[in-house]
C-alpha cells in the first residue's frame, strides 16, 4: 500500500473562547484555552459531558471559528481564513471521525470514502483505486458497494475512518467514535487509529470520557468546564 | 466536473420526486410549444382560406369611408350596380374579369328535405373570378341571367341536405316557394376568411334574385380579378377612377364605394394571428414559470432535508462553491430533462391534433428548441437560490442538524 508518510500537522490554539447564544443567553462553552497538538503525537482530550472537549476538536478542524483567540497550523494562523479556504484546509491537512459516524445517506461505502478525494479533485480511477486499498486496510473490502443503513454501527465508523485516512491528513481528529460502539467494536475501531497513527506519524486527537480509552495516548489533557485542568 | 455528476446521482437515487418536481416544467414546455403550434395553425388556416379566395381578386363594396378610416354603412349601401360592374369589366384593362353579386338568406326545399342558407345571385362570369369549379353539371350563362331564369346551383352541402345521395340534377327546388331547376353543384371550397362556410349557399342568376325574389336593382358587392397578382395595385386604380367619374363623384369628394384587396385582408389577419401567437406564448410562460417556481420550491426543502449531508460534505472539504454547483446541477438537469420530456410530448400533442381535429397545425422545432434551452435556464436561475442558500450553511451548524 502506497502511502505517503507526511509528517504530522502542529496546530496551536492560542487564547480561544467560545461563547454559544442560546435564546440571547450567552453560553461559553469555552473559557480561554491555549493549547498545543505536537506534530505526529497521539493526545487524549478527556473530561465528563458538556465539558467543552467536542467544542475544541471543532475549533482545531476549522469546523467552527472561536470567538476570541486564534488557531494556528505550523505557525500560520488559519481560523481567520475564508470559508473557502479552509475548506480547502479540511480537505487536505484534517481529518474527522464522529461519534455518530456521519457518513453520507443512501451512498455507498465506496462512494463515501471517495468523497474527499472527489473535492480534492482526483481524476475518477485514481480514487477509486485510493478508497479501495482504503476499505481494506480497515477490513471492509467486501463491503464497498453496500450502503450505510445496510452497516453494523462498527462497520460504519470502520468506513468513517477509512474515509478520514484517505486524503492522508496531517491531522486525525476523532470525537469519541467508540462511544456508540460495542466493547468488541469498540477495541477494533481503537486499534485501527493508533496503528494508522504509528504507521503515518501523523497528529491525533482523541476525545473520549473513558479513561480507558485514554490510556492507548501518549498523553492526556483534562477539559473542565470550558477550561484546561492542569494535571 | 465530479460535482456535476454527484447533482445527477441525487437525481437518480430520488426519482419520484425527481420527475414529479419536473412535472411543473414538463407541461410548461408541453403547452408552450402546443399553444404556439395551435398560433401558427390558426394562421395557416386564415391565409389559406384566403388564398382560396383567389390571390388576385379585388372587393368593391358600397358606403363610403370616412376621413378617419372607419366605414359607413359598409355593404348594406344600395350604390352599386350590374352596370358598375359590366362596367369594369369593359373598361378597366387590368381587370380580367368581374361579377357582381347580391346575397339574401332563404329557406329552400326539396321534395324531401327544407334547409335555410344564403341564396346568392352571381353573374356568369361568378366562378372563374373567384376561381372556382364546378364538381358536377354546369353553370347558367347570358341566356338565363338575361331570362332571369329559374335555375340553381347547389353549394357542396346544400345538395346533401336537399338530395342526401340522391342525385340532384334536374330536380327542383323551392325558393321562398318557387321552383328552380337544380342545374349544377359546386366543388367544395370550405370557410371563407370571414369564417363563412361557403359551401353552404345556392346561386342562381343575379337578375333572378333581384327582381324575383328581392325586387331591388343594386348589387350588394362587386369581385373584379385582376389580370396576375402584380396588377392588383394598377387594377384598383382603374377601377377607383372608372367608379368615381360613374358615380359622379367630384375631384376631392367621398367616394361611395370602397375596394378591398385580399391582400389588405390578409395583412390584418397576419397581424391578428402574431398577437394571438404571442398571447397563447405568454400564457404558455407563465405556466413555464409557475414550473420554475416548483422546483425552487422542491429544492428548498431537497436543501433543508439534507442539510446534515451538507454538513458532512463541508467537513470533508466541500467548498461552497462545491455545494452551490452541485445543487444548481441538480435544478438545472430537472428543467432540462423535464424540458425535454415536454418537448416530445409537446410534439406528440400537435401530431395528435393534427389527426385527430385535422388542425394544420405545424411542429414548431425552433421555437421548441428555445423553449427546452430556456426551461433549462429557468431551472438554473429558480434553482440559484435554493444553491446559493445551501452553499452558505455553517459547516458545523449542517452537521448537527436532526
Ligand atoms: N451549537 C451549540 N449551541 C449552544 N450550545 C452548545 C452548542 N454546542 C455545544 N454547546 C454547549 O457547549 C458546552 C460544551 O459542549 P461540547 O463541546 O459538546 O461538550 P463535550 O463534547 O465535552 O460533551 C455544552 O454546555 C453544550 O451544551
Ligand atoms: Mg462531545
Amino acid at each position: 500500500m502506497q502511502e505517503d508518510v507526511r509528517p504530522g500537522l502542529s496546530v496551536r490554539l492560542d487564547a480561544v473562547t467560545k461563547i454559544y447564544n442560546v435564546a440571547g443567553d450567552e453560553l461559553p462553552a469555552i473559557r480561554g484555552v491555549t493549547l498545543s497538538f505536537d506534530r505526529g503525537e497521539a493526545l487524549a482530550l478527556v473530561g465528563s459531558s458538556g465539558s467543552g472537549k467536542s467544542t475544541l476538536l471543532h475549533l482545531s478542524g476549522l469546523l467552527d471559528r472561536p470567538t476570541t483567540g486564534a488557531v494556528f497550523y505550523e505557525n500560520s494562523r488559519v481560523d481567520s481564513l475564508s470559508p473557502s479556504d479552509r475548506a480547502i484546509l479540511r480537505n487536505r491537512s484534517v481529518g474527522f471521525v464522529f461519534q455518530n459516524f456521519q457518513l453520507i445517506p443512501r451512498t455507498t461505502a465506496l462512494e463515501n470514502v471517495e468523497m474527499p478525494l472527489l473535492y480534492r479533485g482526483v481524476p475518477p480511477r485514481e480514487r477509486r483505486e485510493r478508497a479501495r486499498e482504503l476499505l481494506l486496510s480497515v477490513g471492509m473490502g467486501d463491503r464497498e458497494r453496500h450502503y450505510s443503513s445496510q452497516l453494523s454501527g462498527g462497520q460504519q465508523q470502520r468506513v468513517a475512518i477509512a474515509r478520514a485516512l484517505v486524503a492522508s491528513p496531517g491531522l486525525l481528529l476523532a470525537d469519541e467514535p467508540t462511544g456508540n460502539l460495542d466493547s468488541r467494536s469498540a477495541v477494533s475501531v481503537l486499534d485501527l487509529l493508533m496503528k494508522a497513527q504509528e504507521r503515518t506519524r501523523m497528529t491525533l486527537v482523541l476525545v473520549t470520557h473513558d479513561a480507558e480509552v485514554a490510556r492507548f495516548a501518549s498523553r492526556t489533557v483534562r477539559v473542565r468546564d470550558g477550561l484546561l485542568e492542569k494535571s | 466536473m465530479f460535482i456535476v455528476s454527484l447533482g445527477l446521482r441525487a437525481l437518480h437515487r430520488n426519482p419520484y420526486r425527481s420527475i414529479l418536481t419536473s412535472l411543473g416544467i414538463v407541461i410548461g414546455v408541453l403547452s408552450v410549444i402546443v399553444l404556439v403550434s395551435i398560433g401558427l395553425g390558426a394562421k395557416a388556416l386564415v391565409l389559406q382560406s384566403i388564398q382560396n379566395l383567389g390571390p388576385n381578386l379585388l372587393i368593391v363594396i358600397p358606403g363610403s369611408v370616412t376621413d378617419s378610416g372607419a366605414q359607413v354603412g359598409g355593404g348594406t349601401d344600395t350604390t352599386l350596380t350590374q352596370e358598375d360592374a359590366q362596367a369594369i369589366r369593359h373598361d378597366c384593362p387590368d381587370v380580367w374579369n368581374a361579377s357582381g353579386a347580391l346575397r339574401t338568406a332563404a329557406q329552400v326545399q326539396s321534395s324531401h328535405a327544407n334547409w335555410s342558407t344564403v341564396i346568392l345571385g352571381a353573374e356568369p362570369n361568378y366562378l372563374p373570378v373567384r376561381d372556382w369549379h364546378l364538381a358536377r353539371g354546369g353553370f347558367f350563362g347570358a341566356e338565363e341571367e338575361a331570362a332571369s331564369a329559374r335555375v340553381a346551383v347547389l353549394g357542396h352541402l346544400v345538395a346533401s341536405r336537399l338530395f342526401g345521395l340522391e342525385d340532384p340534377l334536374g330536380k327542383f327546388i323551392q325558393i321562398n316557394h318557387s321552383p328552380f331547376r337544380v342545374i349544377g353543384i359546386l366543388s367544395s371550397k370550405g370557410q371563407s376568411p370571414m369564417g363563412m362556410n361557403q359551401d353552404d349557399m345556392v346561386v342562381i342568376p343575379l337578375s333572378t334574385l333581384q327582381s324575383q325574389i328581392m325586387g331591388v336593382t343594386y348589387v350588394g358587392v362587386i369581385l373584379a380579378a385582376a389580370q396576375s397578382p402584380d396588377r392588383v395595385g394598377d387594377a384598383r386604380r382603374e377601377i377607383r377612377d372608372l367608379l368615381l367619374l360613374r358615380h359622379h363623384i367630384p375631384a376631392g369628394g367621398h367616394p361611395d364605394f370602397d375596394i378591398q384587396a385580399l391582400s389588405d385582408i390578409a395583412k390584418t389577419a397576419n397581424r391578428l394571428s402574431l398577437i394571438l401567437t404571442l398571447l397563447l406564448a405568454l400564457i404558455a410562460s407563465i405556466s413555464l414559470i409557475v414550473g420554475g417556481i416548483g422546483i425552487l420550491n422542491i429544492m428548498l426543502v431537497s436543501v433543508r432535508e439534507r442539510t446534515r449531508e451538507i454538513g458532512i460534505r463541508m467537513a470533508i472539504g466541500a467548498r461552497p462553491r462545491d455545494i452551490l454547483l452541485q445543487f444548481l446541477t441538480e435544478s438545472a438537469a430537472l428543467s432540462f430533462f423535464g424540458g425535454i420530456a415536454g418537448g416530445i410530448l409537446g410534439v406528440l400533442s400537435i401530431l395528435a391534433l393534427r389527426s385527430f381535429l385535422g388542425w394544420p397545425a405545424p411542429i414548431p422545432w425552433e421555437d421548441s428548441l428555445i423553449t427546452v434551452a430556456g426551461a433549462t435556464l429557468l431551472g438554473v436561475l429558480f434553482g440559484l437560490y435554493p444553491a446559493w442558500r445551501a452553499s452558505r450553511l455553517d459547516p458545523m451548524e449542517a452537521l448537527r442538524y436532526e
